[in-house]
């Protein structure tokens, strides 16, 4: 695959941006060109979602040109990236799923007839006739709805090369995909690739990019690190050029365990399609993760943990008890917190004080006589919590989504220590978040553990693992592939990243 | 290669379990009663729910895009309550215009688009919510109807005006030597459904519809003008519900300021029970009128059995119950099936982009 024989078809050029507080995208020079499968890989917060963004015209440059088939744009509108023939698809596929293929293909173009009505032979007819001419074989008379995924997929990418498509952005396309479906999309992309169709293939699965991409590029801290051949690469490799050399960016203060207490004992835990026969426990002061890719189950055991999901068979014991509890609020009586990903939807009530959010799950404990509630009491509360804390509120009674994306996360912190849980999890708690807000958030979590809460983290975040965790647990597949013991040489940013792509499996220690 | 889809067999006996209904409630009642299952009898059934047989296929336009029209019933007694008031003299209640029959209908039915329009108006035009929109009108009209009336009913009015709701269209002799007539409604009514049918089903308006309301932004992305279909739904509507103020004003021969009070659940019940589904894009104008026919088959046996009116109120709270918990069970039975094609934990993509 010689360049100079390869037409370039994008070309985003020193592109910056930046967010409050975080710098997205710096110096980024992007290129594809026509023809070819381009990865784009990186951490979470890496900077791809913030360059595809800007490539649709969802979001602006604050400096920076984008060149698409000879085009210059110095800003671009969603309208205009159209135009320009770039496309997403999207995991999630958004379609009119309750109609057929073929009016999902047709819609707003349907074929009809001198009186006006709908001539259906000929909208099946067109629709069989355009997705041939694609290679593509669909029952175009059979409801989305009623299609695979990877189907669905393919029809949106047809859908999208129907209305002149030159570059299609395929963000996640396999998550969840059974092999054989898999295959049947990778086919089916090559084979437009061979008409000349460019993909940018955005994935969290690197042995995918290895399968199908002939490039791939690889984005750290908002910095363009590398664009490659993938030929030129072998999995420890991309991970290193993902991972970097950064220093770390917290480091907690571990004071060895002075006896072993468990806290958390799970014991054969299997969920079927999730996860199968977890073992672990989490000591008292100890800070333990669980890391893994969508879909390794990691993120599906937190939140059964939680009561927020079915836990399947198998025993759990919170401070030798056996936990019952089928939804948060049971799972928090019982001595389990758990910090949401989406903390919007689950941790916080937005419109309501600072305060009342804080005491929400203690209220039952401040009552008094007449089922007041004892206000100086629940004040004292809420006061050492912003203190220790260190929320930065104007008042106790600052409605919550006011605050800063941080200082929300501390709010949801200090409710759940308000309730002095035995276990906590955190689930993704940095995700979304500025540097100065990550420390904070690690600050209180070592906090807490000193205080002698077990703590579970589900997070992939690998450095920041290793600067707060004492063991990371790497789930694969639904079940715990490896054990890592922070401070040993093997627990390494690039030997962790390995076990959780499920390259290197070794039998659990 | 391809799976036997259980779930689309699942879907297509959901999709057509109002026929079964039908069927099992006809059976049932002519087990039970001699005089439900004669000639006489299954066409009154029709002549009987006609008023409410159009505000179904007006309320299913509009659920078929996702949207809800809840004013109809009232556009009906409005639109009834003007027709009688330029039609009845003064004696009977109305103004002592008796203008002409054609004239009126004209009146009426531009009223009703007129009221359609106001409402597609401040939906697509303001984006307000088409509930609450709706509602507000529904009690707005219904004040109106009222305020103009002459606080009793209008009656007496023209045979001619009376012929679509009241009048038999011909006779048939029945094997017993008695002459059946044949109401104008019934065989009306089956013609409307058909109209409606046709255009949702072979109309590209009518399939614009279904994109609409199967997925507003994937139909808008495709070109499809969604304010302006939405906008013309609510104006089939009203015009429907000027149909049925016209067919329950010559049934009764006059209009009363409760004429259609109370149709709105009912006609929602029916369209649900139909296939129509609440949430849009799903279910067809066959299947709309196979819920009306149930509907009128139930009120019509359970009156023949002499069973309490209360209890028949119960009987159709149940129904509606039903059709919801169906229409739900079916959503969510997608809903399911899709997420679990989809994905198992969370999606990494845009939506949750670090920034």
């Amino acid at each position: 695959m010689e360049a100079e024989a390869k037409k370039i078809l994008l070309e985003m050029k020193a592109i910056h941006k930046a967010f409050p507080g975080v710098q997205a995208l710096s110096d980024v020079d992007f290129t594809v060109w026509e023809g070819e499968i381009h990865g784009l890989v990186g951490k979470n917060g890496a900077g791809k979602s913030t360059l595809m963004a800007i490539l649709m015209g969802l979001q602006g440059v604050d400096s920076g040109t984008i060149t698409i088939d000879g085009t210059r744009f110095s800003e671009m509108t969603p309208s205009e990236a159209l135009a320009a023939g770039v496309a997403y698809v999207p995991q999630r596929i958004n379609m009119m799923s309750a109609l057929t293929v073929a009016e999902n293909i047709l819609a707003g173009d349907l074929p009809v007839n001198r009186m006006g009505f709908v001539n259906w032979r000929e909208v099946y007819r067109e629709a069989e006739e355009r997705l041939d001419k694609l290679g593509l074989k669909l029952d175009v008379r059979q409801k989305v709805e009623g299609l695979g995924v990877a189907e669905q997929a393919m029809l949106a990418i047809a859908k999208a090369l129907f209305s002149n498509a030159k570059l299609i952005i395929l963000d996640e396309p396999t998550a969840a995909l059974p092999r054989p479906e898999i295959d049947r999309l990778f086919g089916f992309v090559r084979s437009l690739k061979d008409r000349g169709v460019a993909f940018i293939y955005i994935s969290h699965h690197l042995e995918e990019v290895f399968e199908i991409c002939d490039r791939v590029t690889v984005l750290r801290n908002g910095y363009l690190v590398e664009t490659r051949e993938v030929k030129e690469l072998d999995t420890a490799g991309l991970i290193r050029l993902m991972v970097g050399e950064d220093v770390k960016e917290f480091e907690r203060e571990r004071a060895p365990l002075a006896q072993e207490e468990p806290v958390m004992v799970v014991k054969g835990l299997t969920r079927r399609g999730h996860y199968e026969g977890i073992d672990f426990t989490v000591c008292r002061g100890e800070v333990v993760a669980l890391s893994g890719l969508e879909g390794s189950g990691a993120s599906a055991l937190g939140k059964g943990l939680y009561g927020l999901e079915r836990r399947g068979q198998g025993q759990v014991l919170v401070n030798g008890e056996v936990l019952t509890a089928r939804s948060p609020e049971e799972a928090l009586k019982q001595g389990v917190a758990y910090l949401p990903q989406d903390r919007y939807l689950y941790g916080l009530v937005g419109a309501r004080p600072v305060r009342e959010n804080i005491t929400y799950p203690i209220l039952g404990r401040l009552v008094r006589a007449l089922g007041l509630i004892q206000a100086e009491r629940e004040r004292a509360i809420v006061e050492r919590y912003i203190r220790e804390l260190g929320i930065i509120t104007p008042s106790p009674e600052q409605a919550v989504n006011l605050l800063s994306g941080g200082n929300q996360q501390k709010v949801v912190f200090a409710k759940l220590a308000a309730t002095q849980p035995a276990v906590l999890v955190l689930h993704e708690p940095t995700q979304g978040i500025d540097v100065h807000a990550k420390l904070d958030i690690y600050r209180i979590v070592s906090e807490l553990s000193a205080q002698g809460v077990a703590i579970l983290i589900v997070s992939s975040e690998v450095r920041e693992l290793l600067g707060v965790c004492d063991r990371i647990l790497v789930m694969y597949n639904g079940t715990i592939t490896r054990e890592f013991r922070v401070g040993e040489p093997e627990a390494n940013p690039a030997e962790i990243l390995l076990a959780i792509e499920g390259g290197n499996n070794h039998v659990r220690q | 290669m391809r799976r036997i889809n259980l779930g689309g067999f699942f879907l297509f006996l959901v999709d057509n379990l109002i026929w079964v209904l039908v069927i099992i409630a006809l059976v049932t009642f002519s087990a039970l009663s001699k005089s439900f299952f004669t000639p006489f009898n299954l066409v009154n059934i029709l002549y009987r729910v006609a008023a409410l047989g159009l505000l179904v296929i007006g309320q299913a336009f509009t659920l078929i895009t996702a949207n809800f029209d809840l004013s109809s019933e009232s556009t009906m007694g409005l639109t009834a309550m003007v027709a009688a008031l330029m039609l009845a003299s003064t004696k009977n209640g109305g103004l002592g215009w008796e203008t002409h029959p054609l004239l009126a209908i004209l009146v009426m039915l531009l009223v009703g688009v007129a009221i359609g329009w106001v409402n597609g108006t401040l939906i697509t035009k303001f984006k307000m919510n088409n509930f609450i929109v709706t509602v507000a009108m529904l009690m707005i009209l219904r004040g109106a109807i009222y305020a103009i009336s002459p606080g009793k009913s209008a009656s007496f009015l023209p045979a001619s005006f009376d012929w679509l709701g009241g009048g038999s269209l011909f006779k048939v002799m029945q094997p017993n030597g008695k002459p059946l007539a044949i109401p104008t409604s019934a065989v009306f009514l089956i013609v409307a459904f058909l109209v409606a049918f046709i255009v949702t089903r072979y109309r590209r308006f009518g399939r614009d519809m279904y994109a609409i309301g199967s997925n507003r932004a994937a139909a808008e992305s495709a070109g499809i003008n969604s304010a302006k279909v939405i906008m013309l739904v609510y104006m089939i509507s009203g015009f429907c519900a000027a149909l049925a103020g016209l067919l329950e004003a010559g049934r009764m021969d006059s209009a009363t300021p409760r004429t259609g009070a109370g149709l709105i659940f009912p006609v929602t019940a029916a369209a649900v029970v139909g296939g129509i589904s609440l949430f849009g894009g799903r279910g067809n104008m066959i299947g709309a009128f196979g819920g009306v026919l149930l509907w009128a088959i139930l009120d019509t046996g359970l009156n023949i059995m002499k069973v309490s009116p209360f209890w028949i109120e119960v009987g159709r709270g149940a129904l509606l119950l039903f059709a919801m918990l169906l229409d739900a069970l079916k959503v969510e039975y997608l809903r399911r099936v899709s997420v679990q094609k989809a994905l198992a934990g969370n999606p990494i993509g845009l939506k949750d982009q670090a920034y």
